[in-house]
């Protein structure tokens, strides 16, 4: 019967009672969504790096990183014939990449220049898909460049122009060639678009005095669960050599990532506490306007921990009238925003992209956050219900009565 | 009729501000009542009489001297022990009802019951009996809101009994009531009292409790002033 009378207790001012349960389900509602979107936000900024930035993993000859020298070179075929051997790749790419000055009549800018082959890219980064401009890389036409579009606006660049590419040969020798632009690209990294040049590596390789080597290997897999043992065979069949998980070559994803979590806990409990006020208040008013009521239960032989239960539990069927219903409400425009994205272009233009960010969001609401929520707002019922109900215990029967 | 005591007070009273202005509510009150009394206690506003009922009830702690309810020291209990003991052994009538109103007649009832853990079909069975003690068998769904004063103390009635108590106290309980109601509630306890020897102690301004009262104990200042027993009962 305490059940009973808690739940029909809540109902006694069914306005004030609507009003709190809807804040609760509007502020539930709105710290899932935007968790969602949190998490959206980095599962996109996971997919792009992986997919379109990095890969899964990457194999360098040691020290290569540091200064990009052209003499820091691998064995390719090595290289290729353990790619191959790996159980769930994907795709991979070899690459050779150098440090060099792109010139154009209007100017110099300093680039990173990656010889590719256009195939292997397509497979592995989906290079192909960001040509927004011109043609994508020909392996028929000879030394052309496809650069980023926003360093063709700075250098004053459109397709069909010439540029001169100059950089050190793995002799040292400066070398510079001349590459006349196919293509202009636009990915998802805006900064990265402003420092990567690309052209075949069959036109770059004898340029930089190379022949069946690579500076860098990106590998694509098909799951992201294979990383580890895929990584550790990697490192195993090449002794020598440098392979690196996603994690250590793109730092700031995976920090960006192992943050949300910790956002998402402070986000939600801001929320909650903001929540918690609001029921606090409510509770302790309905405490208060029914002072010698409880002050007769009291009189009666209701004990005081039986008083405690009482108000514990109104303040809790309060917040659960009011959560599941945000919750429901986040689900159903996760599921919604799910499919069809949520474009942050049109209000935000590029900004998003020059984090490194996708402009369309699709919301994610994993079951873990879902369930994290659950126990928070489980934990902040019980913990507003605390106040109001110690407020009912200090009631002294006979004063009570007299209210 | 069988006689025994139920409720003795012992050199009861109850200072309130005793730091800055004592006001000395009840004082050094002795009171005996037995088994099956029908007792007034009456005096004007500021006599005393609530102070002393809650005192004799458990509500509130004396300042010196203490009450003894068949035979148990209740002003030496801890609170959750005197809880306890008052729902076993104690009902009370308010003068404002004090209902549950989220509740039922029935459930108002059955509540107490259910608070000393006594078997449904027991509970259900004594809140038809009850129900029908007090006049109201057909109001056991209604809420407090659809019930007269005269059937809300009614069934007020019906919850002090429930818990089957040694006494019930009760405070004005005809305060509120009209003429007939008064009566009838009036009736209905002093049935209770005469068949099934329940002791009654009210406090009251009204005439008609004090008409019908077979013991009336008048209170000035906090002092018993006069003390009119029927034959047949001692007392202090």
């Amino acid at each position: 019967m305490l059940f009973q009378i808690a739940w029909r207790n809540l109902w006694r001012n069914r306005l004030r009672s609507l009003l709190i349960a809807s804040s609760v389900a509007v502020g539930m509602w709105a710290g899932a969504f935007i968790m969602a979107i949190y998490y959206g936000m980095g599962d996109g900024r996971l997919r792009i790096a992986i997919d379109h930035e990095v890969s899964h993993m990457q194999v360098h000859r040691p020290g290569f990183s540091d200064d990009q020298e052209a003499r820091m070179n691998f064995d390719a075929d090595r290289v290729e014939q353990a790619l191959q051997n790996l159980p769930d790749v994907k795709a991979y790419a070899l690459r050779s990449i150098t440090g060099g000055m792109l010139a154009t009549a209007s100017g110099s800018q300093g680039v990173q220049i990656n010889g590719i082959d256009p195939a292997s890219e397509e497979a592995t980064l989906g290079l192909n898909t960001f040509v927004r401009e011109g043609e994508y890389l020909d392996t028929t036409m000879r030394n052309r460049i496809l650069i980023g579009k926003r360093l063709a606006g700075k250098m004053k660049l459109e397709v069909g122009q010439k540029v001169v590419l100059t950089f050190l040969d793995t002799a040292s020798n400066i070398i510079s060639g001349a590459f006349r632009v196919c293509g202009l690209y636009t990915s998802y990294n805006a900064p990265l678009d402003e420092r990567n040049v690309y052209v075949l590596k069959s036109n770059l390789d004898p340029l930089l005095g190379l022949h069946r080597q690579a500076h860098e290997a990106a590998v694509l897999l098909q799951h992201d669960e294979s990383l580890d043992t895929d990584f550790a065979q990697l490192q195993h069949q090449l002794p020598g050599l440098k392979v690196e998980k996603w994690q250590d070559i793109s730092p700031e994803t995976s920090l960006v990532l192992s943050s949300l979590d910790t956002y998402s806990i402070i986000f939600t409990v801001i929320i909650l506490i903001a929540l918690a006020f609001g029921i606090i208040n409510t509770m302790l008013m309905a405490v208060l306007e029914r002072t010698r009521e409880i002050g007769v239960l009291m009189a009666v032989g209701m004990n005081k921990w039986r008083v405690f239960g009482m108000i514990m539990f109104e303040t809790v069927f309060l917040t659960f009238i009011g959560a599941p219903a945000g919750l429901l409400a986040a689900w159903a425009c996760v599921l919604w925003l799910g499919h069809t994205g949520l474009d942050l272009s049109k209000v935000a233009g590029d900004v998003m992209q020059d984090f490194g960010y996708a402009s369309v969001i699709y919301p994610v609401m994993p079951l873990n956050s879902v369930l994290e929520t659950i126990w928070l707002i489980i934990f902040a019922a019980l913990v507003s219900a605390i106040f109001p109900a110690l407020k009912a215990l200090k009631l002294k029967p006979v004063e009570a009565i007299r209210a | 009729m069988e006689t025994r005591t139920v409720i003795d007070a012992h050199n009861l009273s109850k200072v309130y501000n005793p730091d800055s202005i004592p006001v000395n509510a009840v004082n050094e009150v002795h009171l005996h009542l037995e088994r099956g009394e029908f007792t007034s206690l009456v005096g004007p506003s500021g006599s005393g009489k609530t102070t002393l009922l809650n005192l004799i009830g458990g509500l509130d702690q004396p300042t010196t001297g203490k009450v003894l309810i068949n035979g148990t020291d209740i002003t030496a209990m801890a609170p959750n022990a005197l809880i306890d003991f008052r729902l076993h052994n104690i009902g009370f009538v308010f003068q404002a009802f004090n209902l549950i109103p989220v509740l039922t007649a029935s459930e108002n009832i059955e509540f107490i019951m259910l608070l000393q853990k006594i078997p449904k079909a027991e509970r259900t069975r004594r809140v038809r009996e009850l129900l029908e003690a007090v006049g109201l068998p057909d109001k056991g769904d209604a809420r407090p809101a659809q019930l007269s004063g005269g059937q809300q103390q009614r069934v007020a009635v019906a919850r002090a009994l429930a818990s089957k108590p040694q006494f019930i106290l009760a405070d004005e309980p005809t305060a509120n009531l009209d003429s007939h109601s008064a009566a009838t509630l009036l009736d209905i306890m002093e049935k209770l009292n005469r068949e099934e020897h329940m002791t009654f102690l009210f406090s009251t301004h009204d005439q008609r409790v004090i008409d019908r009262a077979r013991r009336v104990i008048t209170l000035v200042d906090g002092r018993i002033s006069s003390d009119t027993a029927p034959a047949g009962l001692s007392h202090a």
